[in-house]
């Protein structure tokens, strides 16, 4: 599996779907790569839909502040496919809830959303409304609660059309009808009138992605959208979603914590920990070429057919408490690599070696040093022998 | 993982992570009680009323330190006005005035908030602990007894309380407050079985009482030691409220006639005694309204308070 | 669905059967019917004994004497109480008193309780969330019988007295305008200074409403007018349709003015017709009133058609409403003469032998109905404020409202379709057992009242051991909680699809 670094856009898993990319992503991306661009985040472009910048949320409760993201950046180009990775409480969500708009009131929201260059966060709540479910679009993780258990399914895709376009409700409705036969419902005319209980999971997230992409969006966040869902359906799904994306072409912001998922469908790749970005680049020398140590824990502790008959190698500990976070880098307590630098100084996202990516991590060299990035969290049993 | 997760992570966060703070849920329910400020306040309120009631005319043969009787006259002071006064602050001979026939009024005030008090304790502690039992068993085994008790809990709406506990009152309302507590605790107690009962069937369903179970561990031993602590929150709180409806139920009652009988006394009781008096001596009809409003607010604020520190779902979120 | 129904009313009759049984049997024992006659020093107390002892089967086992009543109620038949008298003329009277406060309280508590605990759940933390939680406390620890009692003595005594001559003093007005201006401030959303403007606005408002009240002496004569019944119908146009349809589309809103105008018009061309009614009349107004508001939706919604038509609906049947209440009020100086300017009563459930034409009438009632109706309603008020404010925080937290915000829709739509709906279903369940309260309410409220209504009826044969009142008593309570039960699963299986399959 060596891919050349710079070119990430082919999907991994089978050739259906083909990207007909703008040469200007790779172009722009170069320039990156050749480091002229310091910062993280990509130099606007003109395919560019979405644009984060320092995006920071805190919530205010009753044992403290939740520092729940802090600086996190990125962009989001027509049709590609970001991928956000971490584990739970790392941020991601509440990073793309940020960008939705849906975050309680009580959240204090910094920084930048650039929807095609419009800061969201300035936007009067009617504007904001008018994107939200027409421009972007959003799958939650859970089908089984995310749609009304009291309207049909019908009720529930035709007013997200009624919701941004006044029109005769027949016409809302033989567009739902059209989205059910895209996401591959049968029968879908009869299906319109079904509620959510009658379906089952799997058709749940189908009619969550119809709901979705209804309104021909440019962007579809997907938060772990097959998370919920049986092993068998979870392909399909995902399968499907990019099938879909293609039909509207839209761009998708993949949030999970399951690295086979970014691995087979990411362009670029986001990994976040404790509210941070901890390392971003393209999808293929993240995964190859680790630069930041929880990255390679997380790569190591993952159960595959090569590593089979090897040992797993998790990372030990927990996440930190977002309210009284440690100093230095969040993930010291927990890094085999962590020295005193790492426990005082909390490291910058800089450019390392591998094919222009990111970093946050003062000793990304010592990784970039060995042939295998996990062997740093290797199990006691292994040390021994 | 959803938004809710993350606000939450703190918590798990700070308990694993970095400040390592262990803390027993009994000493997190107690932290979160003593934030809820309502009650607390209830809470001293109660605990005062609680102090006043049995200490000042003395109980179970107990001699009080209030120098007055509840039973015998006395003449008139002040035409038998409260004598309390705040500014400046005197208690004066009575307090809260005197009767018609010149009995301290304090002295039978507190007398009748005794007896209140008592029945609403019996109250709370007999529904709780036969719905408590009923709704655990059949929660637990489901089936015939299960059947039974969700047809029996369909009487008792059908017959609304007040009824029922006329009913019963009329019977032993005169035999004293113990008996009485007690048959009105035995009508109030499906609405804690029912509460119990839905406990109990998610509970059933966990996999810690998959894990007795699969062991062998006898089901009596399942319902009372493992499920049972589990449902400990929900128990609390409902006899609580149990206990505060209690108070009111029996004030009522005895208003109508129907509780406490003369000579005997209690909160309701000298409401309905004195309701006629209302025009010429007020007070006789204030007092005791003012200790019954007092108790039942007190107890009903320590049950939400107890509520909040119970249910860990709700971590507030300040704007 | 109707398998569900005829299921429930198997049930239902089957659980009636057993509570009639426990009432009976419990009622026989709880005491002894002849206690008054034993301390009879007549020379007829024993045959007195004997006489009622024979009526009252004493010497028949109690189980026995159910069946007995069983036989004869099935046959239609409520028997004698122990006095010899029927117990069925005594019902009637005492029947149509009790029902009306009890629906009454029942109706009340539920809208405005609903209605209060989604605000309050929708600013959830605010001044006014936190007014609403305490006040229920509040009303949960009262003494209903302790409230009456002071009602009738604040409410009503000083309330008629101050009627003769109703100005309001300054002060009270000074403290009016204040309440105003904090349940303005309360309401508002947003940072201190909107709420300060907000709090301005609602005191200069309330304090001038009250001062042209008082000078005016509005309560001698009280009425509305047809200028400002178009002026409450306009608005209620708007916020009904800003509510259902968003203000966005001109279609709605027309059809909801249309209906406010249409409305205020009939105010003065129904005047004949409304010089003396008839309750019948009155509901035909209604439906004509529905009709005409639908058929405005339809004609004029456009896009909209749906909205527009419960909006015009809501606008229309508020509008008919203000002017039923501007006709009641204009009755009210008559009135209040005929009763010796003292409407709001203290005793009874109507005024003995009042003559009165429809709207007088209508007050003599409305004056009876007030006190008892106020006590009654306060704890279940509490109750289903606490209720829906909870659900509603439940329900707004779940992941199809966010989905249903996801989508980009109104935030009224989010509130009134998606979260408003599913808040409701708890609700329903909880209508039962609080019916059940409220009835046990009405025998505490109508002895405070001395109404000879059907509590009475109950602590009568209760304190005599006399079943046969009792059970009277309980046929109807028991049988109105029975219907109520069923009319809340049918709710419930209505709101809740998951419902209707099983």
């Amino acid at each position: 599996m060596t891919t050349p670094p710079n070119v990430p856009i082919e999907p991994r898993k089978g050739d259906v779907h083909t990207y007909d990319i703008p040469s200007t992503i790779l172009d722009s991306a170069g320039d990156v790569h050749v480091g002229l661009q310091r910062d993280a985040v990509r130099p606007p472009s003109e395919d560019e839909i979405l644009r984060v910048e320092n995006l920071s949320v805190e919530f205010p409760t009753e044992d403290g502040v939740v520092h729940a993201v802090r600086g996190v950046s990125y962009s989001l180009r027509e049709r590609e496919v970001l991928g956000i990775v971490g584990e739970s409480g790392s941020g991601k969500s509440v990073s793309s809830m940020a960008v939705m708009g849906l975050l309680p009131k009580s959240a204090r929201i910094k920084g930048q959303i650039l929807f095609r260059g419009d800061d969201m966060l300035k936007m009067s709540p009617r504007k904001q409304r008018s994107l939200r479910g027409r421009k972007i679009a959003m799958v939650f993780q859970d089908p089984m609660t995310a749609l009304n258990p009291v309207h049909t399914i019908g009720d529930q895709l035709a007013e997200a059309v009624l919701a941004h376009e006044l029109m005769p409700r027949k016409n809302a409705l033989a567009r739902a009808k059209e989205m059910l036969d895209l996401v591959g419902i049968p029968q879908a005319e009869a299906r319109l009138r079904s509620y959510p209980h009658e379906f089952s999971g799997g058709m749940r997230q189908r009619a969550m992605i119809a709901m979705a992409v209804i309104n021909n969006p440019d962007v579809i966040i997907a938060d772990e959208p097959t998370t919920a869902l049986d092993v068998t359906v979870q392909a399909q799904i995902l399968e499907k979603l990019l099938e879909v994306k293609d039909a509207v072409n839209a761009a998708i912001v993949l949030i999970t914590h399951d690295l086979g998922v970014i691995a087979g469908m990411a362009h670029r790749v986001l990994v976040m920990y404790a509210g941070r970005p901890v390392e971003i680049g393209d999808t293929d020398p993240v995964f190859e070429e680790p630069r930041m140590p929880y990255t390679a824990g997380l790569l190591g502790s993952i159960p595959s057919l090569e590593t089979s008959g090897g040992r797993l190698r998790p990372i030990k500990g927990t996440p930190p408490s977002l309210i009284n976070l440690p100093t230095g880098c969040p993930f010291s307590p927990r890094c085999p690599l962590a020295d005193e630098v790492c426990r005082t100084a909390e490291p910058e996202l800089a450019e390392t070696d591998s094919g222009g990516h990111f970093a946050a991590c003062h000793h990304w060299d010592r990784l970039a040093a060995v042939e295998d990035p996990t062997v740093f969290f290797r199990t006691e049993s292994e040390t021994k022998a | 993982m959803t938004l809710s997760a993350d606000a939450q992570a703190p918590d798990s966060g700070a308990e694993q992570g970095m400040t390592i703070v262990a803390r027993t849920q009994a000493q997190m329910v107690r932290r979160r009680f003593f934030r809820h400020r309502a009650a607390l306040a209830g809470m001293i309120v109660f605990g005062l009323v609680l102090v006043l009631a049995f200490t000042s005319v003395g109980f179970a043969g107990i001699p009080g330190w209030w120098d007055q009787s509840y039973i015998t006259t006395g003449a008139l002071v002040n035409q038998g006005k409260p004598t309390l006064s705040l500014a400046p602050f005197t208690i004066g001979e009575h307090p809260f005035g005197q009767d018609d026939i010149g009995v301290d009024y304090f002295a039978k005030t507190m007398r009748g908030a005794q007896q209140s008090l008592i029945v609403a304790f019996l109250v709370g502690i007999v529904a709780t602990v036969v719905g408590a039992v009923v709704g655990a068993v059949a929660g637990y085994y489901r089936g015939r007894v299960e059947a039974v008790l969700m047809r029996v809990t369909d009487v008792m709406i059908t017959i609304p309380v007040l009824v029922i506990a006329a009913v019963l009152g009329r019977r032993f309302g005169d035999a004293g407050v113990v008996p009485l507590g007690i048959v009105l605790g035995l009508t109030i107690w499906p609405t804690m079985a029912r509460l119990l009962r839905g406990e109990f069937l998610s509970l059933r369903e966990k996999e810690f009482v998959e894990a007795a179970r699969a062991i062998g561990t006898p089901a009596r031993r399942i319902i009372f030691r493992h499920i049972l602590p589990n449902t400990i929150g929900v128990i609390v709180v409902s006899a609580t409220l149990a206990t505060a409806n209690a108070v009111l139920l029996e004030s009522a009652l005895s208003f109508l006639g129907l509780g406490v009988q003369a000579p005997d006394t209690s909160l309701g009781q000298l409401i309905q005694e004195y309701r006629t008096a209302f025009s010429t001596r007020p007070w006789l009809f204030w007092w005791p309204g003012i200790f019954i409003i007092a108790i039942a607010l007190s107890i009903n604020f320590i049950g939400d308070g107890l509520r909040d520190a119970f249910d860990p779902r709700q971590t507030r979120v300040r704007a | 669905m109707i398998v569900f129904i005829a299921r429930r009313l198997v049930i239902s009759f089957f659980v009636l059967l057993a509570a009639t049984f426990i009432i009976f049997v419990l009622t026989a024992f709880a005491g002894d019917p002849l206690e008054d006659l034993r301390q009879d020093n007549s020379p007829q107390k024993l045959t007195k004994i004997a006489e009622r002892s024979e009526r009252m089967q004493l010497d028949v086992p109690v189980v026995l004497r159910y069946l007995g009543w069983l036989g004869r109620i099935v046959r239609g038949d409520l028997g004698v109480n122990r006095d010899g008298q029927a117990i069925a003329p005594i019902l009637s009277d005492a029947l149509s008193a009790t029902l009306q406060l009890v629906l009454a309280a029942t109706v009340l508590a539920i809208t405005v309780g609903i209605v209060i605990g989604i605000i309050s759940a929708l600013r959830q933390y605010s001044g006014f969330d936190y007014t609403v939680t305490f006040a229920a406390f509040i009303c949960f620890s009262l003494p209903l019988f302790w409230v009456a009692v002071m009602l009738k003595q604040y409410v009503a005594i000083e309330f008629n007295n101050w009627l003769k001559d109703p100005v309001i003093p300054p002060v009270v007005i000074g403290a009016l305008a204040l309440l105003g201006g904090l349940v303005f401030g309360a309401l508002t959303v947003g940072d201190r200074r909107r709420r300060l403007v907000a709090f301005a606005v609602g005191l200069v408002v309330s304090g001038t409403l009250f001062t042209v009240l008082s000078v005016t002496r509005w309560f001698a004569d009280p009425g509305l007018g047809t200028p400002l019944i178009l002026a409450f119908g306009l608005a209620t146009a708007v916020g009904f349709t800003a509510l259902t349809a968003g203000l966005q589309y001109r279609g709605p809103l027309y059809a909801t003015l249309a209906a406010a105008v249409i409305g205020a018009v009939c105010s003065q061309v129904l005047g004949p017709v409304l010089a003396d009614p008839t309750w019948l009349e009155i509901g035909g107004l209604l439906l004509l009133t529905i009709a005409v508001c639908l058929g405005l939706g339809y004609a004029l919604g456009g896009l909209q058609r749906r909205q527009a038509m419960t909006a015009a609906t809501l606008t229309g049947v508020f509008t008919g409403a203000m002017v039923f209440l501007d006709r009641m009020l204009q009755a009210f100086s008559a009135y209040s003469a005929s009763v010796r300017h003292r409407p709001v009563s203290t005793i009874g459930a109507r005024t003995p032998n009042y003559q009165g034409d429809f709207w007088q009438t209508g007050l003599d009632s409305a004056g009876h109905l007030l006190l008892p109706t106020m006590a009654l309603i306060l704890i279940s008020l509490a109750t289903y404020t606490r209720f829906s404010r909870a659900s509603m925080l439940e329900v707004m937290n779940q992941d199809y409202v966010r989905t249903a915000r996801a989508k980009g829709l109104p935030e009224r739509t989010v509130v009134l379709k998606h979260a408003f709906r599913n808040g409701l279903i708890p609700v329903t369940t909880m209508m039962a057992f609080d019916l059940a309260g409220v009835i046990g309410g009405a025998v505490v409220t109508e002895n405070v009242f001395g109404w000879r209504g059907m509590g009475f009826m109950f602590t009568k044969g209760l304190q005599e051991v006399d079943p046969g009142p009792v059970m009277a008593f309980f046929l109807v309570t028991g049988t109105t909680v029975v219907v109520f039960n069923m009319i809340a699963d049918i709710l419930y299986a209505y709101l809740d699809p998951r419902i209707r399959l099983s």
